[in-house]
């Protein structure tokens, strides 16, 4: 008890200090319009270290592609062998086949449908239990032990189950993908849930507001943070699951495509499977990062 | 809204024979015991006391966060059960919904109790208005600086015409100087509703130059220890803490103050092992030099 007045007297000044230091709210520009040559100075100023970055990361790309070429091109073998491995110009040439081959597009639609249905019912599912969980002791207390022994098990452990489970090799693919994401955006959730300030919730209660409208105004919005997190990572294991239950089970879809390529040893198109798939995988985590910047405004700065 | 107040004056708390305490795995804990205080219509009442006293504790509870051991709360005749809109509340930590404009922040109140979007926009940037804020109003609170995140929790608190609105160190994290100036705006603000004020700080200063009555508590347990009215004349402007009258209740408020703060502190040091000290001694000697 007396250990905590010192503590609470600390906290009465640090934010003091801090406050002091706080500057003032950033005043309009000047209204004189500048000439060109200084707009264009003043943004290279301001943007300097964002062009250094851009510049140092396509440098970073075209040495990685050169090393790549030269180990292949000279078939090194160190420890581990590239004799067999495509050589980036032999990929590229794969990839401009295949963007007209409408097989290879219908493998990428296939996969890409396949992530959107799994991982929206992840999310569809997911999120409105997670916040349900927060809120209600019982219905945590029930869920969550089961949650705990399952969420464990790699999706991809999941794959003879799941075949037994549903009717089709579709479904069941799309089941594993469901898996692979669910539990991540469910355990965010409930941490963002479990974070959410109690001053926010007493304040809310101050101003009137009842238990739905908290729920609604206040613990909603204030686990967005947390559950785009969760949906984030959802992303990524969706993927994962996706392309390992297509190499076991598949018939189509991109990770099929990629084992398929080493069966009929087309070897640049494992290649070309690889990067498709992270090219996917990326496209698919700005997209929710994109969302998320949409849904939380005051959190872009 | 100051018409119908004007009218029918509201806002009057009454406290009798509040106790609060805590289980814990020793027994129970008494936070705050015997308490008796009062809040007239249009008053405004602070209640001072040193750190970890309670006072905070009993704000909660009076708020309708906390519900008393024994004793009951009673704003206009009414027993205090839940928290309502009726009792505005602002907190130290600064409470707003960063996901919310400032705007948005003053309108809550009245969104929740369903008024349409226009007018309750227009309501809003009233409100603002007053406190020189119209300016921030499309700002999410996180762009503000302290003292103006504060004067919009103040705005917020106020938006639904609370019948007593309840202050729990709202500036003790400002600094010296933006402390000062929200001290005047609160006093504008509550002159102009003419609505009842309970405000806990442990600043003495503070609590003399807003009130017109002061509650001192002792140290835990909490318990009213004295009752100050302060006759200060109104408005008072910031010269007046020179002023001799302000100086002589600051002095008899710091010991009255200090007393507590000494058992307060007697215990902590004695847990801390640093008895030697003998910081009673201490504290009295330096009284007297001052």
């Amino acid at each position: 008890m007396s250990s905590s007045a010192i503590l609470r007297h600390q906290e009465d000044t640090v934010p003091a200090a801090a406050a002091v230091a706080e500057p003032a709210p950033a005043l309009a520009p000047p209204a004189k319009s500048p000439s060109f040559g200084t707009f264009a100075l003043r943004w290279y100023r301001l943007n300097r270290d964002r062009l250094r970055a851009t510049a140092i990361a396509v440098l970073s790309l075209a040495a990685f592609l050169i090393v790549w070429h030269l180990l292949t091109t000279y078939r090194v073998v160190f420890f581990v062998r590239f004799t067999n491995v495509p050589s980036p110009l032999a990929v590229y040439a794969s990839f401009t086949k295949a963007i007209h081959d409408p097989r290879f597009l219908m493998h990428v639609i296939l996969s890409c449908r396949r992530i959107f249905i799994g991982f929206s019912l992840a999310a569809i599912v997911g999120v409105p239990l997670g916040l349900i969980m927060g809120r209600f002791r019982l219905v945590h207390e029930v869920v969550f032990p089961v949650a705990e022994v399952l969420r464990p098990i790699p999706a991809i452990a999941w794959v003879p189950m799941a075949i037994m489970l549903w009717p089709t090799n579709e479904q069941s693919i799309v089941f594993i993908t469901f898996l692979g994401s669910f539990f991540p955006i469910l355990i965010n959730t409930l941490h963002g849930m479990s974070l959410v300030d109690p001053v926010l919730v007493r304040a809310a209660q101050c101003l009137g507001a009842g238990e739905r409208a908290i729920f609604r105004e206040v613990y909603f919005p204030a686990s967005l943070p947390h559950i785009f997190t969760g949906l984030t990572i959802g992303m990524g294991v969706a993927w994962v699951s996706l392309i390992a239950a297509e190499m076991i089970s598949g018939q189509y879809g991109i990770g099929y495509f990629t084992w398929e390529a080493y069966s009929l040893v087309q070897y640049p198109d494992i290649a070309l499977g690889m990067i498709a798939i992270g090219v996917l995988g990326l496209g698919s985590s700005l997209l929710i990062r994109g969302a998320g910047h949409l849904v939380m405004p005051w959190r872009s700065t | 809204m100051s018409a119908i107040q004007e009218s029918a004056p509201r806002g009057h708390i009454e406290v009798r024979d509040f106790a609060l305490s805590y289980e814990t795995i020793d027994g129970s804990v008494e936070a705050v015991t015997n308490t008796h205080i009062h809040v007239d219509p249009g008053e405004f009442v602070s209640i001072v006391g040193p750190s970890g006293c309670g006072k905070s504790t009993f704000l909660n509870a009076v708020a309708g966060f906390l519900k008393p051991t024994t004793g009951s709360i009673k704003v206009d005749g009414e027993v205090v059960t839940s928290p309502s809109a009726e009792r505005g509340m602002v907190f130290q930590q600064y409470s707003l919904f960063p996901w919310k404009t400032v705007r948005e922040n003053v309108e809550f109140g009245l969104k929740m109790r369903g008024m349409p979007r226009s007018q309750r926009e227009r309501a809003a940037r009233t409100l603002l208005g007053l406190a020189g804020l119209e300016a921030f109003e499309k700002h999410y609170p996180e762009k503000l600086s302290g003292g103006m995140k504060q004067r919009v929790g103040i705005v917020r608190a106020l938006a639904t015409g609370p019948k007593v609105l309840l202050l729990d160190e709202p500036f003790g994290a400002l600094d010296a100087q933006t402390r000062v100036i929200m001290q005047q705006i609160l006093t504008n603000m509550w002159q102009r509703l003419k609505i009842s004020v309970l405000f806990v700080t442990h600043d003495i200063d503070e609590a003399i130059f807003l009130s017109d009555r002061v509650y001192c508590m002792t140290a835990r347990p909490g318990s009213i220890k004295a009752e100050i009215p302060i006759p200060l004349e109104r408005p008072r402007q910031q010269a007046m803490m020179m002023s001799s009258e302000f100086l002589a209740l600051r002095r008899g408020l710091m010991s009255l103050i200090r007393e507590e703060s000494l058992k307060a502190m007697g215990g902590e040091l004695n847990e801390l092992g640093m008895q030697g000290l003998n910081i009673e001694l201490h504290g009295h000697s330096l009284a007297d030099v001052l």
